[in-house]
């Protein structure tokens, strides 16, 4: 993973897709969270490989997941191979085989951006993927679990592209881990092998350490839009939901290995520029359950 | 060194963390030489099946006399094996300054020794010993006489206070050059007692039993983000002083912020809550050293009537004399002088 400059790659992504694909497309994951932190201090990096880019609404994702992957090789972006593919998938390619659509830019190995898209519906948490037919070739949108969260009320920036709520992409976080399971990440990560749950969770920790950084009640805000965009998201099962959220993060607090991992992400991460210690990053954990997640958690009962 | 922490599963039973090569139980608040007993046979038998590790059983605020706990280190010292033995230790006293049985631990070992006490964070229930009560009679008498209330009667001072009537009778004895006898038998002072209050100023802090809590998450929180906590808590117990209370008796009184809170707790009894504080803040831990700075001071009201005033929005207010002592406490002379001065009666008494 590379620093990069959030506001320098977002400003690169406005610039290189369609404009009148801009509105479709939220930045999430670290960078959007560089951004909204650090994005007006041009010193301030993230370590990041990648720029996720979601699109919505899901109506609108295939035909501008299309548009935005065929400007970008026609302005020479590159295929980004893997282990898995080499080139791009063609029509005889199986939709839950294709590869992502996962592009460098021109002359710039460091990052890559990413295509996803939010759930078709509600009750669709599994992992799906859907045809992007582009005349180089055929790609897979992926969209799984709780993304639908983060296109919940974006953060428009002045490239005419927007970011997801950093405390909706926490809450997404949160409910994708009610429990730390044993996956580990594709790739290491400052050369250690890391558990996806808890990078993920390690990530919500990071969000609300630098959100309490500026402002130092901020959490008690996140229970109020959490449940909002919990009932606009999911009117049916939102309660149940709500139940879950400190589960996982209940779970890393307590096992001193996991949080370490953590804290290790996070390190090489969001919290780069200041790292915490291990017991700083739990002392998150615990604020984060008293002023947002317990509240939240009872008034689901 | 790797950080201290607390295991998240037990591989032995008895050992609370595992840091490198050492085995730490930690027992708080042990009153009982047979829990101690219990313990380092524990922490025994997991060295023994660790050849390579050292055992610590760690005591914060035990009840035990050292005599005692010595007493029993040499009675284990006939019944273990050698090898164990000379692996294991004892430690009591102070987070930063630990004492070992029979030796004192490294310096790396008594740093990981403080974090993980640090880690558990402020202990809920605090064994208080007898209440000052000369102390608290003279600050009584102070009290009142600031605010202008009069002469009150020994039973007043009584009630209030929580003590006998020889209790009383005996302070105010020794404070008899500084009082007016009524002829109905009531009481009150003379004037304001400049050398006497230097005394109760000089002594506040260990007759009040005064708490210090400080941040260890590198992200403190404001007194008003704490107050705002407080509100919450709904706890007839608690009434805020130091500069916050202080403005609230004397709005102009000259100074901006105030880096603490000062909290008073009335505990008449022989033991403090103080679960309050975690609700407060989880990132707080109770400090000893003077150098480091303070979010919370908590300073416990021992009398039988706290002498709260109701505030708004769940906050009650500690009474101005404790406030002043806040002040005092805090080094902030000026703004003590200041607020004792605003008192009416206070007129051509300095």
């Amino acid at each position: 993973m590379r620093l990069v400059s959030p506001a320098t790659v977002l400003k690169q992504i406005a610039a290189a897709v369609p404009e009148d694909c801009r509105e479709n497309i939220i930045i999430i994951g670290s960078l959007a969270a560089g951004y909204h932190f650090f994005g007006d201090n041009a010193s301030l990096m993230v370590r990041t490989k990648d720029a996720d880019c979601l699109l919505s609404p899901r109506i609108e994702a295939i035909s501008a997941g299309v548009a935005v992957t065929e400007r970008l090789f026609q302005r020479n972006w590159q295929f980004r191979p893997d282990a898995k593919w080499s080139t791009p998938g063609n029509e005889s390619t199986p939709d839950d085989q294709l590869p992502a659509v996962r592009l460098n830019p021109p002359g710039v190995p460091e990052w890559f951006i990413e295509l996803l898209t939010v759930p078709e519906s509600p009750s669709d948490m599994n992992k799906r993927w859907v045809r992007l037919a582009t005349s180089a070739g055929h790609f897979g949108l992926c969209s799984f679990g709780f993304l639908s969260l983060t296109n919940y009320q974006p953060i428009s920036t002045p490239f005419g592209i927007a970011i997801a709520r950093p405390e909706l992409m926490a809450l997404a976080n949160l409910l994708e881990h009610p429990e730390i399971r044993p996956e580990t990440m594709s790739g290491l990560i400052a050369t250690r092998e890391i558990k996806r749950s808890n990078k993920d969770l390690g990530r919500v920790l990071a969000i609300a350490r630098l959100s309490v950084s500026r402002s130092e009640d901020a959490l008690l805000d996140w229970p109020a839009i959490w449940q909002e965009a919990m009932q606009v998201r999911f009117p049916d099962n939102w309660r149940s939901f709500m139940g879950r959220t400190g589960a996982g993060l209940r779970q890393l607090l307590n096992r001193p290995n996991d949080l370490d991992e953590a804290r290790h992400t996070c390190e090489h991460g969001l919290l780069a520029s200041a790292p915490p210690t291990s017991e700083q990053l739990r002392l998150v954990g615990l604020r984060l359950l008293q002023d947002a997640i317990e509240p939240l958690e009872r008034s689901g009962r | 060194m790797k950080n201290a922490k607390f295991v998240g599963e037990r591989k032995f039973a008895g050992v609370d963390a595992e840091i490198g090569n050492r085995l730490i139980a930690m027992k708080p608040r042990v009153a009982a030489l047979r829990s101690v007993r219990v313990a380092l046979m524990q922490l025994a038998y997991a060295l023994a099946e660790r050849p390579a590790s050292a055992g610590f059983l760690v005591l914060p605020d035990v009840s035990v006399t050292p005599e005692r706990l010595r007493d029993e280190w040499r009675l284990a010292s006939s019944v273990l094996r050698s090898d164990v033995l000379n692996r294991l230790s004892i430690c009591t006293g102070e987070a930063e300054h630990l004492v070992g049985i029979p030796q004192d631990p490294d310096a790396e070992t008594q740093r990981a020794i403080s974090d993980l006490i640090a880690a558990a964070g402020p202990r809920a229930s605090l064994s208080l010993a007898r209440p000052e009560y000369p102390f608290t009679v003279m600050e009584l008498l102070v009290h009142q006489w600031l605010l202008g209330k009069g002469p009150m009667t020994t039973k007043w001072l009584m009630e209030t206070a929580g003590c006998s009537y020889p209790t009383v009778a005996t302070v105010l004895r020794r404070f008899e050059h500084c009082l007016v006898r009524h002829s109905d038998r009531r009481v009150q002072l003379r004037a304001f007692p400049k050398e006497e209050w230097a005394r109760l100023v000089a002594v506040s802090e260990k007759a009040r039993g005064t708490v210090r809590f400080a941040d260890r998450s590198g992200q403190p929180r404001s007194p008003d983000s704490l107050l705002l906590r407080l509100q919450h808590q709904d706890r007839k117990d608690i009434a805020v002083g130091g500069v916050v209370g202080a403005r609230h008796y004397h709005p102009r009184l000259d100074i901006i912020g105030s880096p603490r809170l000062d909290i008073s707790l009335h505990c008449p009894g022989k033991t403090a809550d103080m679960s309050f504080i975690e609700k407060l803040d989880p990132a707080l831990a109770r400090t000893e050293k003077r150098d480091e700075p303070a979010s919370v001071i908590v300073h416990l009201v021992r009398r039988a009537d706290p002498l709260f005033q109701t505030g708004e929005a769940g906050l009650a207010w500690a009474d101005p004399v404790e406030c002043l002592f806040d002040l005092h406490e805090a080094r902030l002379e000026p703004q003590a002088r200041e607020f004792l001065n605003s008192f009416p009666t206070m007129k051509d008494q300095m």
